[in-house]
């Protein structure tokens, strides 16, 4: 077990104040805050940040990290340095803050407060009580076909859990996971029973997915709906035309109107995203241009230009 | 090593727009009800329109879930007003959503 020394993550002496460990946390917390961070290691950061102060800041624990902390000095150990605390450390310390959740901290912390919360006051209740284990979240990416065909994802997740001799450990497992057709941007899937475990024989908690979906240049979603561009040949889009479209749900043949400019949409109605009521499938007409590469291709587009003598494609445009 | 397990179909439950109540949304956020049932009335966070009235027949959208957790966790970082904390959600949300359509116009996956 590596032993973490939580007033450099901080940044602050052993001495500072509460105000001091306060300031010096939010600072940091807005600094690698997931959502603003442009540091690559944000996510990693923070949670050293978060686990921290969650010791810094409440009193007990402080104590407790402390008196650990001494002992680790008068063994010779630093920051980093594998670590093990003697047996009985923390006879004496009743800790009585809010249940924290497994797998959120490190394997140190867990060791040093999650079995003394378990076996002693922590939360409610103290020990013998059962408790609903805590419920956890993480984000995945799929992508949007998957949501027409469900699918299957096996998830890499890593949390505490109690080992046979009761301590805290981490393990890292691998869950497989069917997705559920109609899954939408930002949706939450429910894993039941896969967050935190139960205190005594109170139930596990469990795991929500956030789902994103991976960019595509073919599709986008809002919602139910799904937007995908169309390009079209100038004549295809000028004439009319019976055209095939590779869509998230399968080929279809579609029949665009004449005179379509580019921009234009033509909703394909039920064949969004499945659900009772599916969303709709908007094609954007986009203009595609036949390269002008060859003596012939050149002439066609002279001809094309000479067949149009007054057409000003800029007389929208003010003089 | 890693051990990987399957999960039954079945399990995965699609939270749609009117799965959780108020105890699960609260139990997800690590929070009380009460703090749920405060932050509704203070207009941060809204319940989905049910027929009913009265808290056991409030249902919540599980992006309201996504919303809370951020909002809770303002609260906890940095000391946060409610509405602070709303106000500055609404600007994440934002942001995410410009973001996905900036992605969206630089895309990185397959193309056409």
């Amino acid at each position: 077990m590596e032993f973490k020394d939580y007033y450099r993550s901080l940044g602050v002496d052993k001495g500072a104040s509460p105000d001091e460990i306060k300031k010096a946390y939010r600072k940091l917390a807005r600094k690698y805050h997931p959502d603003v961070s442009k540091e690559a290691d944000a996510a990693a950061r923070m949670a050293e940040v978060n686990e921290a102060n969650a010791v810094l800041s409440d009193p007990e624990k402080r104590a407790a990290y402390d008196a650990v902390s001494a002992q680790a000095a008068a063994q010779g150990a630093r920051a980093g340095a594998e670590f093990r605390p003697p047996p009985g450390w923390d006879t004496g310390f009743e800790f009585t803050g809010r249940p924290q959740d497994a797998g959120d901290y490190s394997d140190f912390f867990e060791q040093l407060f999650g079995q003394g919360a378990r076996r002693g006051g922590f939360g409610q209740g103290g020990g013998g009580a059962e408790r609903r284990g805590s419920d956890h979240h993480a984000k995945i990416e799929l992508d949007l076909q998957d949501a027409y065909h469900g699918g299957t994802r096996t998830l890499s997740l890593r949390a505490a859990r109690p080992g046979p001799d009761g301590r805290m450990q981490s393990e890292e497992r691998s869950l497989e996971v069917r997705i559920p057709k109609g899954v939408r941007e930002g949706q939450l899937i429910r894993l039941a029973g896969q967050g935190g475990p139960g205190l005594g024989e109170a139930p596990a908690g469990d795991l929500f997915l956030e789902v994103h979906f991976r960019p595509d240049a073919r599709w986008r979603s809002v919602d139910r709906d799904v937007y995908q561009p169309l390009p079209l040949a100038p004549w295809e889009a000028a004439l009319g035309a019976s055209v095939e479209v590779q869509t998230p749900s399968g080929t279809v043949e579609v029949t665009v109107p004449g005179r379509s400019r580019a921009g234009r949409k033509l909703r394909l109605k039920g064949r969004g995203i499945p659900a009772a009521t599916p969303g709709d499938l908007y094609l954007e007409v986009e203009i595609a241009l036949p390269p002008a590469d060859s003596d012939a291709a050149r002439a066609a587009w002279t001809a094309l230009g000479k067949a149009f003598p007054t057409f000003n494609p800029r007389e929208t445009q003010g003089r | 090593m890693p051990h990987a397990f399957h999960l039954p179909a079945q399990m995965a439950e699609l939270l749609d727009d009117d799965s959780l109540t108020l105890e699960e949304l609260a139990r997800a956020c690590r929070r009380a009800p009460e703090w749920v049932s405060e932050h509704v009335e203070a207009g941060v966070i809204a319940p989905r329109p049910t027929e009913g009235v009265g808290l056991v027949t409030w249902r919540f959208a599980s992006t309201t879930l996504v919303r809370a957790r951020r909002v809770a966790e303002l609260e906890d970082c940095f000391g946060a007003d409610p509405h602070l904390a709303a106000l500055t959600v609404d600007l994440m949300e934002e942001v995410g959503e410009l973001r996905r359509q900036l992605r969206q116009l630089r895309p990185t996956g397959p193309s056409p």
